[in-house]
């Protein structure tokens, strides 16, 4: 250990030796670490006596200068020690942003849905609160690009609406959700039947397989007591606003992959799994998560994606 | 040089410290094959295949038991041995109970892994094995503590070791931490689902108490235990500071117990908490420095040796990242920063730095010194050290930066407005932001992992070299004695 010697001359080991060569110097603890230490227990010390830190009985010591104002549900002023909650509300309540958005919020809920939609300022701060709004709550199911999932979840972004896509018809589907429901026809109809009433479905997009007998046999079924099918997507198929049942006639496809089928056989088999496993979907109720504002700017938003007809 | 200690297998176990010291590597290398792996989900989700065994919620805790408990757990157990042994100048009380320790400790690992990808979980972070395995690493923890504590009554030298009070703060507050953390009531005497005994608040402070110890105890008391023995040994010089490891000791272990909360700022939990947590996080930045300058003061003097010698470059490395990562650390426990920093990849990149930097690095440049004195021969490739160390740091500086980036972006991003006062971007813009630098991460895995797998080999060679020597050297006593 010539080194060591050399350097530390003045300094000591402990002169405790382990495993051969093991030893500590003596050497002072360093100053800069002690007084950095300290500085680090000034710090704690005076962030004690202003935050609210020790746990007293049941109780906690609440610091000092430290007061914060909000308003509660009331408006009634309400002062209060530092902490999170009355921090979170005075930050709703009186922060920069905050206020820059209550001013236009206001303005959005004295105003009626065609006062947004003429109103390029009104639109224009819709567009961006929706936007957020859209992807944080809407877009899990429908998509960022609100294209929805053929089979799943709607596609917004056409001007196909099941439950109605006029201004009224999309903030009551806000407020409320919908409950999509087709039975199930597992045991209604022999294969046969099966095929034409499919035959049919297709056909009324345009879609044919050439057997116009089928096809005839399939109406018979969709228009009378044996399928039924009539009582919720009308005689004509084109489907009722109130039942949320599709219009079939209209070569949109929500839950029958047909778009994707190639082939005749496979866009027949698609339709047949919707008429064998019915379809059971739900769009949630909005109006206990969100309020009423932001719903009718979502309500307007989703609107214009479909066209704004 | 008082009592130069005798380095015959007949005087120390070195047996149970090369399972040991194999069974680390091993894990390092599945470890973090698996944590390259879910990186690479995270940029690339199709790699989940749609398959539930190998999705990022379930081998997510698998890389994270495969490195924290399997790769850092066995080099623990391997260099404890190691120093307790050779600095008490005693062997381990049992044979039988030390391999105990080994089997039993890798079969807990082992079966965790498999139990996790089977979707058996208490989901408590860095605790998630269920509790029939609970018990049996309580049993292996209570072992490995008796085995220590023996050693070190039966130490043939007046004064205990700097490395050993820390290796002893490890195991103690390990099993306080795990037995704890992990109360809970099974539903059937058969089936692996218990429920934790604490709930809601309560059940969040007592996980994060554990979580953030396990930070605290397992991967820096217990690895600076490590630093403590092997950094003076490489470098041939005294520690620097008897007074600092003391104070600095004693301050970590007290402070350490205060803070986890400080992972819980901004939820629903006391106030008072919270400012508890931040403040003592910050009066433990200067204890954890106090081993960092430790241990490179214990060099000074003699910096030459990073010239000639790889395994120091590791261990200075170790120590720099270490007191970056114990600088980063409080400042992340202040709330202001909190609130950008949580719940983003800047968390992820300060425990890797703190991970791969200190814990790993430390582990390797040990390794590096202790295997051929476990097997009585020299390393098989200087250079191969070298290159392992280049390929680790490299790794280390692309995943650290890389994550912060993403993660001080995502932050910035999320709490950002436009000219009304609304939010300027969604969740699910900061998640495509985040592509590249997740991509760039899992780069840096990989460059990480290629240093492990050129050490694997290193060693291997170094095993080989070794059992053929020994082979070779029989054979001549042999014929010598034949002559």
């Amino acid at each position: 250990m010539k080194n060591a010697e050399h350097e530390s001359s003045h300094v000591e080991t402990t002169g405790h030796v382990w495993d051969g060569d093991l030893q500590e110097y003596d050497n002072p603890i360093p100053g800069w670490w002690l007084w950095t230490f300290y500085a680090t227990v000034i710090f704690a010390i005076v962030y004690w006596v202003i935050y609210p830190t020790w746990p007293v009985g049941s109780s906690y010591t609440k610091g000092m200068f430290n007061d914060i104002t909000f308003h509660n549900d009331k408006g009634e002023a309400v002062t209060t020690h530092w902490n999170m909650r009355a921090l979170f509300l005075k930050d709703q309540q009186e922060g920069k942003q905050a206020l820059k958005r209550q001013e236009y919020l206001e303005k959005i809920g004295n105003s009626s849905f065609a006062e947004i939609i003429s109103d390029p300022e009104k639109l224009a701060f819709a567009r961006s609160m929706s936007k957020v709004l859209f992807a944080d709550n809407c877009a899990a199911c429908h998509g960022s690009g609100a294209a929805g999932v053929i089979g799943l979840f709607p596609n917004l972004i056409d001007d196909d609406w099941l439950w109605g896509g006029k201004i009224e018809n999309i903030h009551q589907t806000l407020l409320h959700g919908r409950q999509g429901f087709m039975p199930s026809f597992t045991n209604s109809f022999d294969p046969e039947q099966l095929d034409a009433l499919a035959e049919y479905v297709l056909s009324l997009s345009g879609i044919s397989g050439g057997d116009s007998h089928k096809v005839a046999e399939g109406e018979q079924i969709f228009k009378g007591e044996t399928g039924g099918c009539y009582y919720c997507h009308g005689k004509d198929g084109k489907g009722l606003l109130s039942q949320g049942s599709a219009n079939l006639t209209d070569s949109i496809w929500t839950m029958a992959n047909v778009p994707g089928s190639d082939d005749y056989s496979a866009k027949l088999e698609a339709v047949k799994q919707v008429i064998l496993n019915g379809i059971s979907r739900k769009m949630p109720a909005w109006s206990d998560r969100l309020s009423d504002e932001q719903i009718k700017m979502l309500t307007v938003y989703v609107h214009q994606m479909g066209g704004g007809r | 040089m008082a009592g130069v200690a005798p380095l015959t297998n007949q005087q120390y176990n070195y047996e149970v410290i090369r399972k040991f010291a194999i069974a680390a590597l091993v894990w390092a290398v599945l470890g973090m094959f698996t944590g390259v792996y879910i990186a690479s989900e995270l940029a690339f989700p199709f790699l989940n295949f749609d398959t539930p065994y190998i999705t990022f919620g379930r081998l997510r805790p698998v890389h994270t038991t495969g490195v924290i408990f399997g790769f850092g757990g066995n080099a623990l157990f391997a260099t404890s041995y190691f120093v307790v042994q050779r600095t008490c100048q005693a062997r381990l009380p049992s044979d039988r109970l030390a391999n105990f320790t080994f089997y039993g400790w890798n079969l807990a690992i082992f079966l965790g892994v498999i139990s996790y990808m089977a979707g058996y979980t208490q989901s408590r972070e860095y605790a998630e094995f269920e509790w029939p395995i609970d018990i049996l690493i309580a049993v292996v923890w209570v072992t490995y503590f008796w085995l220590y504590l023996q050693t070190l009554r039966r130490r043939s030298q007046p004064h205990i070791y700097v490395a050993n009070w820390f290796y002893m703060a490890f195991i103690l507050a390990t099993a306080l931490l795990h037995i704890f953390n992990n109360l809970a009531m099974p539903v059937s005497f058969f089936g692996l689902k218990s429920y934790s005994l604490f709930s809601g608040v309560q059940d969040a402070m007592t996980q994060w108490w554990y979580g953030h110890n396990a930070v605290g105890f397992f991967l820096t008391a217990a690895f600076l235990g490590m630093m403590y023995y092997f950094v003076p040994k490489q470098a041939g010089r005294p520690v620097y500071s008897y007074r600092l490891s003391i104070i600095h000791f004693w301050a970590l272990i007290f402070l350490y117990m205060w803070v986890g909360t400080h992972h819980l700022h901004w939820t629903a939990i006391p106030d008072w908490t919270s400012s508890l947590a931040a403040t003592f996080s910050i009066l433990l930045l200067m204890p954890s420095w106090g081993g960092m300058i430790n241990g490179i003061m214990t060099l000074s003097g003699a910096w030459d040796k990073l010239r000639s010698d790889p395994i120091m470059l590791f261990l200075i490395t170790a120590l720099s990242f270490y007191g970056m990562s114990t600088f980063e650390g409080p400042m992340m426990a202040l709330k202001s920063v909190n609130s950008l920093s949580h719940y983003t990849d800047w968390t992820v990149g300060h425990v890797h730095s703190g991970a791969l930097g200190w814990v790993a690095m430390v582990s390797f440049g040990s390794f590096y010194h202790m295997i051929p004195r476990l097997y009585n021969t020299t390393i098989f490739s200087k250079k191969l050290i070298y290159v392992h160390f280049f390929l680790a740091t490299i790794g280390i500086i692309l995943y650290i930066t890389a994550m912060w980036v993403s993660g001080i972006g995502q932050g910035l991003m999320l709490r950002a407005f436009d000219d009304y006062g609304n939010l300027a971007y969604t969740f699910v813009e900061s998640v495509a932001f985040m592509h590249w630098p997740l991509v760039t991460r899992a780069l840096g895995g990989v460059f990480f992992l290629s240093g492990v797998i050129i050490m694997v080999f290193n060693v291997y060679m170094t095993i080989v070299t070794a059992k053929r020597e020994a082979t070779v050297k029989a054979a001549e006593s042999e014929v010598a004695r034949a002559v």
